[in-house]
């Protein structure tokens, strides 16, 4: 049994009890009740006024039930007993029109517990941070960034606060119970005119207030983002080295996390499927998944199989050596689960790419011509194949320096060249969410353009 | 100003069978919102929403898990001036309805309250855009199995090649409530029904997937008449299939030829997120300015209609209460209207067009796309092939994205080279990338072949996620950059 840190609020764990017996005595063989109670706090503010409030509490319940190998699922937002009651008949019954399947099933109760009170991931400061200064922060904000005379117009900040317990109750006697908070400050912004248009945004997002960047950061972040690609240039098409600023090493990670869900690899919609124990990337690659970050954004004491969390090496030295897996898809491949149950499927705790030694000022300058990465639009990422081809915007690099801003174009490449060709990692692995990556220099990718 | 302050009605007993499902009678919904105004305010509005949904899903040659929910609750806002306070609940006791009231009333306080309807009257819809026949939510999980089954079965015995197939069905129903400060109450109901299927093919060591799928606001007859199980299946396979043969894509600027249908995403974010009122009401959008102004070819007509029977982006009211009216956004190139919801169109002094959209009762409502496409021309979609002597022909698309600067790219899951007006490889995956004045103007040939895209579409803004269907004839666009490999 694991249990959060004080102010109990007994009628969320004792209401998944009793949901599990009463399961129980429906006649469902395992029973796995989940409950959590949110509490929202949103602003938004536009050219120096509010544009919206939103204030508001929420709690969801969610039943899993198995009945001779059997599964099904239900949710409801409506905590009525009566509505849950009848949920839970329905779940029995319906149970009973699936297909027994062998790898149906809770987890064995684990002996070991992490504690959530070592986890920091509440903070008190978030919860008694007052209406009055959250939204003092979020105009402060903006009309900080606003002072700079190349921006010509804003899509507003805002501030952002959550807090939420969640209780995971099943039928093997586990019960563990967690408090979190969540703040986030951002801006998004407009500079150049009408028809030659740059806009970026930047926010800083994190569990515990004084973590938090100041509105003044964010503010010059968002700024410097936005007017570095005024009068941009559209070139032609080429294969170049392209340098990944954090933000985007992020998402080339969050892509990497979703070839090594064990989801995918059962389900063969992976590209890494049977690539365990193999070179992956180059020998500077190493990805780590961990869901005991202190403060991390991705971080839980057990997952949603009520799994207790760890720290995974997913990529050693450019070497795959683990898949990512909740009970279900680890029993699918003969593997342990990795504790990144995430609701029915597979989801990153803290998943991300190991900093190295350069700086990144020493990566651009190693850059004779190139392309540094700094915002992409699309999807263009598939899990299947590997293959990735996203628009790009970004800045152009000659001997060693930044030439000028460049947009209309695409980079592409495939995940597994991608990975073989980075070349350095920057020092600067900076969380700005759950899935991280420092600066990364890839040797080369396809930009098209002209 | 002297207005009456609003006295909030005592709530009385619920007059069922009104109050079914959520349990509050129209007086303790004027009441609510009398209490919402109470610090002033120009507008308050309820939004109730009941949704149950219904899932199965078949992989592994087994119907793996069936999943139920119930989506139950309150958003309640008040508008002053260009403010907006919201709070939502999903306790629909009257005190949390109260206190809902209250946080949302928060934004105007000091200022003087607003005027209340006296009482609220229902209004009835006197037409409809669903087509349930054989309604989803009173049909048993056996049939939707059958559904699900069929579709699987297809796609795995289509060719030894197919490894891997995943099939699903879904469901639901959403029973709403509006009522507003103005009087407004009205009740809408909406069915929902998606059949979808992806298939991953192996050859050689290599993978590749497919996909396919249909449903929209309709019943189970849908897949009898309109969309078999079976079609779906063969699709998914098919695509799967087609792609093991595929080459990379070319790189670079060429002629792109869009076929009809799927590629009405091109339209969705080229134009459609362009012409929501929010971002030409607060100049983010290219658009703001250029109302009566010609910023694409004569050749390009572009309308929104959310009446379209049956289709998946389509309903009697919107989110807010209001009557959707087909909306012509884009006239011979010229821009004629934008996509308004009740706060943008208040602020820019427009009609309504019933565009005011959330995806649930914890959001409050947006400007959003129906149904839009671009209106069917005068060239057969064969002369628009023959045209082209290299290009890129574009065969189905995956999803798109685009910013309020205009770039905007879309993902094409396969493609096919164009040599000599013909199609000759397919292609892999590649994303394309413009802005969107640039490509309207650069679009040179428009088909008479008006097709509507797969009813499976969902579109994102400010993290609330809608249903919609896009839809366009073939199209010929002179030149767009491609992001393939060289």
């Amino acid at each position: 049994m694991s249990h959060g840190r004080a102010r109990p609020v007994p009628a969320l764990a004792t209401l998944a009890e009793s949901l599990v017996a009463y399961a129980r005595k429906c006649g469902a063989d395992e029973v796995e009740v989940s409950v959590s109670d949110g509490h929202e706090f949103n602003v938004d503010v536009r050219r120096g006024r509010i544009e919206r409030l939103v204030e508001a509490g929420s709690r969801v319940c969610g039943l899993r039930i198995i009945k001779d190998k059997r599964t099904a699922f239900a949710s409801s937002s409506d905590l009525d007993p009566s509505t849950l009651r009848r949920l839970v008949r329905n779940a029995v019954r319906r149970a009973g029109l699936g297909n027994p399947d062998p790898f149906a099933g809770l987890a064995p109760l684990s002996k070991k517990a992490v504690d959530p009170a070592a986890l920091g991931l509440y903070d008190p400061d978030v919860v008694s941070l007052d209406s009055k200064s959250k939204i003092a922060m979020a105009l402060e904000c903006e009309r900080l960034a606003l002072r700079d005379k190349r921006i010509t117009n804003s899509h507003g900040a805002g501030m952002v606060t959550h807090v939420a317990r969640s209780v995971l109750a099943q039928s093997n006697g586990f019960v563990g119970e967690y408090e979190q908070t969540y703040c986030g400050l951002g801006v998004g912004l407009q500079a150049g005119g009408t028809d030659d248009r740059v806009e970026d945004s930047w926010s800083s997002s994190k569990r515990l207030l004084r973590d938090l960047e100041s509105p003044g950061t964010v503010a010059r972040k968002a700024v410097e983002r936005t007017v570095r690609q005024l009068r941009p240039r559209k070139v032609r098409t080429q294969n170049v080295p392209v340098i990944f600023e954090p933000a985007e090493t992020a998402w080339l990670m969050g892509f990497l996390f979703s070839c090594v869900s064990g989801t995918a690899v059962y389900q063969k919609s992976t590209f890494l499927a049977g690539q365990r124990g193999h070179r992956i990337g180059s020998g500077l690659v190493t990805v780590v998944d961990d869901g005991r970050l202190p403060r991390g954004l991705g971080t839980r004491p057990f997952d949603s199989d009520g799994v207790p969390s760890r720290t995974t090496t997913v990529v050693e030295g450019g070497v795959l050596k683990s898949f990512l897996c909740n009970v279900y898809s680890a029993r699918k491949l003969r593997l342990r689960s990795t504790g990144n149950a995430d609701g029915a499927g597979v989801g990153p705790n803290n998943f991300y790419l190991l900093p190295g030694a350069s700086s990144p000022g020493d990566i651009v300058r190693s850059t004779r011509k190139g392309l540094i990465l700094t915002r992409t639009l699309g999807h263009g990422l598939n899990p299947v194949t590997g293959d990735i081809s996203r628009g790009a915007f970004g800045l152009w690099v000659e001997d060693g320096e930044v030439a000028y801003p460049v947009s209309g174009i695409t980079i592409s490449g495939h995940l597994g060249r991608v990975l073989e060709g980075i070349e350095m990692v920057g020092d600067d692995l900076e969380f700005l969410g759950a899935v991280a990556g420092p600066t990364v220099k890839v040797a080369e990718m396809t930009v098209a353009g002209l | 100003m002297s207005r009456k302050r609003a006295r909030p009605e005592k709530a009385g007993a619920p007059d069922r069978p009104w109050a079914e499902p959520f349990g509050l009678s129209p007086a303790d919904l004027r009441a609510a919102l009398a209490l919402a105004l109470s610090s002033g305010g120009d507008f308050a509005e309820i939004f109730l929403e009941r949704r149950t949904y219904d899932f199965v899903n078949m992989e592994d040659d087994i119907i793996k898990e069936s999943a139920e929910s119930v989506g139950l609750g309150m958003g309640i806002r008040v508008l002053a001036g260009d403010r907006t306070g919201f709070a939502y609940t999903n306790d629909l006791g009257f005190d949390k309805v109260r206190q809902a009231a209250r946080s949302a009333a928060a934004i105007a306080s000091g200022r003087a309250p607003a005027a209340i309807a006296r009482s609220l009257r229902e209004r009835r819809l006197s037409r409809t855009a669903y087509r349930a026949g054989a309604p989803a939510d009173r049909a048993g999980l056996t049939r939707k199995i059958g559904l699900v089954r069929q579709a699987y079965e297809t796609a795995l015995r289509f060719d030894r090649r197919i490894v891997k197939v995943k099939a699903s069905f879904q469901d639901s129903l959403q029973q709403i409530c509006v009522a507003n400060s103005e009087g407004l109450l009205v009740r809408d109901t909406r069915p929902m029904v998606k059949l979808v299927c992806a298939a991953i093919s192996e050859k050689g060591g290599r993978r590749e997937s497919g996909y396919w799928g249909g449903g929209g606001r309709v019943g189970l007859e849908y897949f009898r008449d309109d969309l078999t199980p079976k079609r779906i299946g063969e699709e998914a396979a098919r695509e799967a299939l087609i792609l093991l043969e595929a080459s990379d894509a070319p790189a670079g600027e060429m002629p792109i030829v869009l076929s009809p249908g799927h590629s009405g995403v091109l339209i969705h974010e080229a134009v459609g997120h362009l012409v929501e009122a929010d971002f030409n009401r607060k100049k983010t959008s290219v658009f703001w300015n250029k109302t009566g102004r010609k910023v694409g070819s004569d050749l390009v007509t572009i309308y929104d209609d959310p009446a379209i029977p049956g289709f998946r982006g389509s309903y009697d009211v919107d989110d807010e209460g209001t009557t959707p009216r087909k909306t012509l956004l884009i006239e011979k190139g010229v821009v004629r209207g934008f996509l308004q919801d009740r706060l943008s169109a208040k602020l820019m002094k427009r009609p309504l067009t019933g565009h005011g959209r959330r995806q649930d009762f914890s959001h409050p409502p947006l400007p959003r796309m129906a149904n839009t496409y671009i209106a069917a021309g005068g060239e057969d979609p064969e002369d628009i092939l023959r045209s082209v002597k290299k290009g890129f022909y574009v065969a189905s698309l995956s999803g798109g994205q685009v910013e309020d600067s205009g770039h905007f790219t879309f993902s094409v899951s396969l493609g096919y080279l164009i040599e000599d007006g013909r199609l000759t490889s397919p292609i892999r995956q590649a994303t394309l990338i413009g802005s969107n004045i640039e490509i309207l103007k650069r679009i040179d040939r428009v088909g008479s072949d008006l097709t509507f895209g797969l009813q499976t579409g969902t579109c994102s803004k400010e993290g609330q996620d809608v249903p919609v269907t896009d839809g366009c004839p073939t199209l010929r666009v002179s030149k767009m950059t491609v992001g393939g490999r060289s």
